[in-house]
């Protein structure tokens, strides 16, 4: 991450950021909504949904525990 | 049983917590932890999926019919699908740069797996997640 002010890349990591917990509020709130649950149980609808959201979930451990530079 | 599962969980999030990431031990850890997921699903899940893999794939695209069954529930999930979008594009961007002023998702995650603490609880996250994966939202026998 770039060091002293906030670079522009990592400004707007703040908004995706900060918008991703906004509407995580906002459909917690709202029973109409779908929430943050609602993408891993869509997933988990099916064998094809479960097995490509266990390779996801498991290249993305790899990745942040084992290779990353 | 669930708490024995809960323990063992904490006590390897805390054990990989505290390896580097350039360690056998902690390649060990992480392929173990995948293994056990994949064996976990496919014990659990034994005919207890909701519904078949094609019927799955052809869910989302009939988006008239979804529309008109439940426009707000339809335009929220739009709103989480932009979102995954915006996260991806903006690290395919941030990676495709290699610049300092552009970090990258795993450049973040970096500094929060920085420390022992940091990457445990990093680690645990992740075990939760792929729990729920596995074992979540099955069909009662």
């Amino acid at each position: 991450m770039a060091e002293g002010p906030l670079s522009a890349g990592a400004a707007l990591w703040w908004i995706i950021g900060a918008a991703l917990v906004a509407w995580g509020v906002c459909s917690a709130c709202s029973p109409r909504l779908p929430g943050v649950l609602a993408i891993p149980r869509w997933f988990a609808g099916s064998w094809l949904g479960r097995v490509l959201a266990l390779c996801a979930w498991g290249g993305a451990g790899w990745h942040l525990f084992c290779q990353r530079p | 049983m669930v708490l024995v599962g809960l323990a063992a969980a904490g006590a390897f999030a805390w054990w990989e917590g505290g390896l580097d990431q350039s360690t056998t031990a902690a390649h060990i850890g992480v392929l173990a932890a995948i293994g056990v997921a994949f064996a976990a699903a496919v014990v659990a899940g034994r005919g207890r999926q909701r519904q078949p893999s094609l019927a799955w794939v052809r869910g989302p695209w009939s988006l008239r019919r979804h529309l008109a069954e439940d426009r707000t529930g339809t335009l929220g999930a739009g709103v989480w699908v932009s979102l995954t979008l915006a996260v991806i594009g903006w690290d395919l961007n941030s990676f495709a740069h290699q610049s300092r002023a552009l970090p990258t998702l795993s450049g973040i995650f970096g500094h929060l797996t920085a420390s022992h603490g940091g990457r445990a609880a990093t680690v645990a996250l992740w075990l939760a997640l792929g729990a729920l994966i596995a074992l979540g939202w099955r069909r009662a026998r």
